[in-house]
């Protein structure tokens, strides 16, 4: 992935080579969020390809309005998802931002607030002592530079809810064990929902799983790298593959099990990003085949018993990172449904909700306008509660939605007798709306 | 020309305002974008109405200043033209990019009343919405694909509802001359009309074919007929082992048809036309230059993916499981007995990536699936001909040999899915080429001439045709239709700025 090592011209080749397998059939477009919003042909994903095929090809410092078009997307890969080609576009967005990051002088408050997420999110306690000093700030929010504010509105209104912590160390199976595993944590998700990791903790033991949560780890590097950081990310990547060199040097694991899809995405792709890196690439190469996201590894060793009388009616949202690029649909719902609960899909499904990583901080209107209307698609939806695999989902939907989201693993933590989530302590279990049966839908019809 | 252009602009700007005109010379140019032998169109301008109103003022600013006005609903007609003019120099008129509104649903008559720019997808995700009661019949084509536009191309699907142009009722349309017509039981003069969206056969002359696959008119409202989902779909799939073998599948179908046995349409893919989505010519390994793919190679493909030379695949419709049962038994032994060498359930066909794309089309889902089948063969090119043959074995086989030794003449992989009925079924062919590469157009372009003339001496025409042959086509018609054709034309647009050249018209 790097430049560094074997120079532009590697990311250039890569860059040139992904655009031209693009056919131009624009199966793209329409499920692009940001042409959506704006149905503007450079505001698609085949717009995009043209400007920074042009924008490689002539090298050098590129134009505003070309990194505007970049910084603009998601990096959802809903693109992908009805792709003819496929054509790599996960790649090819990641050097074009990595590319405007080395070579484009931003304006001074730009630079700032990139900085400041660069540098807080990624290391967790001083992510958390800066999300409980900003607090106070919130009510003094009109009064902040005007690229501060959106920073300022995602700073939780309180402390999350009390959990135990997650702290480094082996944990032994519940029962038999079944497989030995690596828990990475997430460096936001430990600061904003540290209940998240303490119920997969519960939830794996109870399923049989040896965890082990490593030493040392602080982020994957995937916020850094869609902000085109690479370096930084390449950085995250090699600590990550010491970690697990360090774990199996007494015993090999089998699975390195990630609750916050969007890591999941990056780690899965280590290879990639370690690729220019030849004494990490093998060890790239390993983390990314062990990479599971939760829900695909517990279909995959199944769940412990179900507890009775868990049942409610539950939205399902699917990240982008888990439906897009990891292609993880079924394997939520099916253990959800497994566990008692009755799961609705959202309308739209395929449209992001303006999280993507680090989106809602830096692109903040397109995020709300995505997020107002994915919350909007939710309340169409006769559900109790939305669940979803991603914190930054959570984040994001938690803002507009009026229904309690929550992940997916805290449902399933509870349904196989963990604690009930404190944000649905106020919802009662009712038996499940509209169970599946063989009869026509619509009143109309005779079959 | 230039200059007429420029002052119908001007007007557009001045009675739509500026908004009515897309600003980004990258899209405009875009619109041009084509997968077709000849490369693109140059597109002068692209135009975004938001009205019905906004139609009629550019249907008459287009009749002032004497240009050309080339109307597209969504755009993905891939394959036949996308979103580009027949000829250079037209005004695009992209009508879904803001008319795309369902204008009504009506979930006891079961009907949609819907603007050209309402896709596939929008339609399907609004029913499901509101609780699935109703599906629509889903194409091969891309989800994002118009539902008006797809029926006024006469495109079709696979359900009982397959007919989607049959399935339209009672149009709203802007003829060339700057008039509004109302179609069906929607011509009685009077502003409450019950049974517009529900009767076509009104007192007077049928007028609604006068917008299928022509240039007379733009419509800008229909309504289409939606059926209620059944309780329980099941998919079943025969394979069959040899290339001759489509005599008997297509024997085998026409009882099953003709009687409605089995509801919906049924899909004859060949091994290519199957495998396709799922594989790349270029990853098997074969030698620098190599043009059509080996019998060896589709040997493998075939192992590889557990199908065969060909796959017959339907759909029961019913109340539960316990209903479609025994016709699933009847049917699986009848085609054993006409040669198929495999059943493959529903539950089966949900592990095969290929089979999965059919229970999808059955069950009214739109998928992209199929469309990664264009890219078997890099560099986008793509043409599809579609000629059809009566449900006879004997025929069928007589121009799948023809059809056969005509792509392998010309180097093209041989991909082809009839979609039968009773009767008739349709034949989708599918010529893949590099459209980087000079010298594969030719060829690519050269095919497809043979085809049509192959099939022409047999009396045989197409239904649909890329616009590289709309011309071709039309001249293949008998002289007398063409007239009768030109004349209508000429009555309703008389300037003749509605798509000129469209389908061979004007």
């Amino acid at each position: 992935m790097t430049t560094a090592e074997n120079g532009p011209s590697a990311a250039r080749d890569e860059v040139l080579a992904i655009a031209a397998s693009c056919n131009r059939f624009g199966l793209c477009i329409s499920a692009c969020p940001t042409y959506v919003l704006t149905q503007q042909e450079n505001e698609s994903p085949r717009g995009r390809i043209e400007l920074v095929r042009r924008m490689f090809e002539k090298g050098g410092r590129p134009d505003a309005e070309t990194v505007a078009h970049i910084d603009s997307c998601l990096s959802c890969l809903a693109c992908t998802t009805t792709c003819g080609v496929p054509v790599d576009y996960m790649h090819l967005i990641d050097r074009a931002r990595a590319h405007v990051e080395a070579n484009y002088q931003r304006p001074i408050g730009e630079r700032v607030v990139r900085a400041l997420v660069a540098a807080l999110v990624p290391r967790p306690p001083l992510f958390g002592f800066t999300l409980r000093a900003a607090r106070p700030l919130k009510r003094f929010a009109r009064w902040m530079p005007r690229r501060l504010k959106p920073l300022l509105d995602l700073v939780p209104a309180q402390d999350p809810s009390p959990s135990e912590p997650l702290t480094p160390g082996t944990y032994a199976a519940e029962g038999s064990r079944k497989a030995r595993v690596m828990l990475v944590p997430g460096c936001a998700q430990q600061v904003l929902a540290p209940s998240i990791n303490a119920a997969t903790m519960r939830l794996l033991r109870r399923a049989g799983c040896e965890v082990v949560v490593p030493k040392g780890f602080r982020c994957c590097g995937s916020l850094t790298l869609h902000m085109g950081r690479d370096r930084q990310a390449q950085q995250s990547a090699r600590a990550l593959v010491a970690i697990l060199r360090a774990t199996e040097a007494t015993e090999a694991i089998d699975a390195i099990v990630i609750n916050a899809s969007g890591c999941g995405s990056t780690v899965k792709d280590y290879e990639h990003l370690l690729g220019d890196s030849p004494a990490y690439v093998v060890g790239g190469r390993r983390v990314g085949q062990l990479a599971v996201d939760v829900t695909e590894f517990l279909a995959r060793i199944g769940l412990p018993a179900t507890a009775p009388n868990r049942a409610l009616t539950v939205a399902y949202h699917d990240a982008c990172s888990l439906r897009n690029r990891q292609r993880v649909t079924t394997q939520p719902r099916q253990l959800l449904e497994a566990t008692g609960f009755a799961v609705r899909n959202i309308p739209e499904s395929h449209l992001c909700c303006g999280s993507a990583g680090t989106y809602n901080m830096l692109q903040p209107a397109a995020a709300r306008l995505l997020g107002e209307r994915k919350a909007a698609h939710i309340a169409l939806t006769d559900t109790a509660v939305v669940a979803v695999g991603n914190i930054g989902c959570i984040t994001q939907l938690g803002r507009y939605c009026e229904r309690p989201v929550i992940h997916t693993v805290e449902l399933l933590d509870w349904a196989t007798g963990g604690p009930k989530p404190a944000s649905i302590a106020h919802i009662d279990p009712s038996p499940v709306s509209a169970p599946k049966i063989e009869q026509s839908p619509s009143q109309e019809a005779i079959w | 020309m230039v200059k007429a252009v420029a002052a119908f602009l001007t007007a557009i700007e001045r009675e739509l305002g500026a908004d009515a005109i897309e600003p980004s010379v990258e899209a405009v140019e875009r619109y041009g974008d084509t997968t077709m032998p000849s490369g693109g169109r140059r597109v002068d301008a692209v135009l975004l109405p938001r009205s019905v109103t906004d139609v009629v003022t550019t249907v008459r600013l287009a009749n002032e200043y004497q240009v050309g006005l080339y109307p597209v609903s969504a755009g993905h007609n891939l394959g036949l033209g996308t979103r580009s003019p027949v000829r250079d120099g037209q005004i695009v008129i992209d009508l879904g990019r803001r008319m795309n509104r369902i204008l009504e649903l009506n979930e006891e008559l079961g009907y949609a009343v819907v603007e050209p720019g309402v896709t596939f997808q929008a339609l399907h995700d609004e029913l499901v919405r509101r609780g699935d009661k109703f599906m629509i019949s889903a194409t091969s084509g891309p989800p994002l694909g118009s539902v008006l536009g797809n029926a006024l191309d006469k495109g079709a699907g696979y359900s009982p509802y397959f007919d989607h142009f049959g399935t339209l009722c009672g149009f709203e349309a802007v003829l060339g001359n700057g008039s509004t017509i109302r179609t069906g039981d929607g011509s009685l003069d009077n502003d409450t009309l019950p049974n517009w969206p529900v009767s076509k056969y009104t007192i007077g002359p049928i007028l609604d074919g006068l917008f299928a696959q022509s240039n007379c008119g733009i419509i800008v409202r229909a309504a289409i007929w939606l059926m209620p989902r059944p309780p329980v779909i099941r998919t079943f799939h025969a394979t069959f082992e040899r290339d001759t073998d489509i005599s008997a599948i297509i024997d085998a179908i026409r009882p099953l048809k003709l009687t409605n046995f089995v509801p919906t349409l049924f899909r004859v893919a060949n091994d290519l036309y199957a495998i396709g989505p799922e594989e790349r010519a270029e990853n098997l390994g074969r030698r620098p230059g190599a043009r059509e793919i080996t019998a060896e190679e589709r040997r493998l493909l075939r192992e590889k993916h557990g199908l065969g030379a060909w796959q017959a695949s339907a759909a029961f419709y019913a109340g539960s499981e316990g209903d479609i049962a025994p016709m699933l038994a009847r049917v699986s032994s009848h085609f054993l007995n006409k040669g198929a060498v495999r059943i493959i359930d529903h539950a089966q066909a949900q592990l095969i990536p290929s089979l999965l794309i059919a229970s999808d089309a059955f069950s009214g889902r739109p998928s992209t699936a199929e469309l990664r089948l264009l890219s078997w063969r890099p560099g986008g090119g793509a043409i599809w001909f579609l000629p059809g043959t009566p449900m006879s074995g004997r025929t069928a086989a007589e121009l799948d040999v023809l059809a056969r030794g005509l792509f392998a003449q010309h180097g093209f992989d041989y991909i082809i899915m009839h979609v039968a009925g009773g009767r008739f079924a349709r034949s989708l062919y599918l010529i893949l080429f590099d459209r980087r590469s000079a010298e594969e157009c030719r060829r690519a372009d050269a095919c497809y001439r043979a085809l049509t003339s192959a099939y022409a001496t047999r009396g045989i025409g197409v239904g649909r045709a890329a616009i590289d042959y709309h011309g071709l086509h039309m001249d293949l018609q008998m002289p007398a239709f063409q007239q009768a054709v030109l004349a209508v034309k000429r009555a309703l647009d008389p300037n003749g700025v509605i798509a000129p050249g469209k389908y061979g018209i004007g």
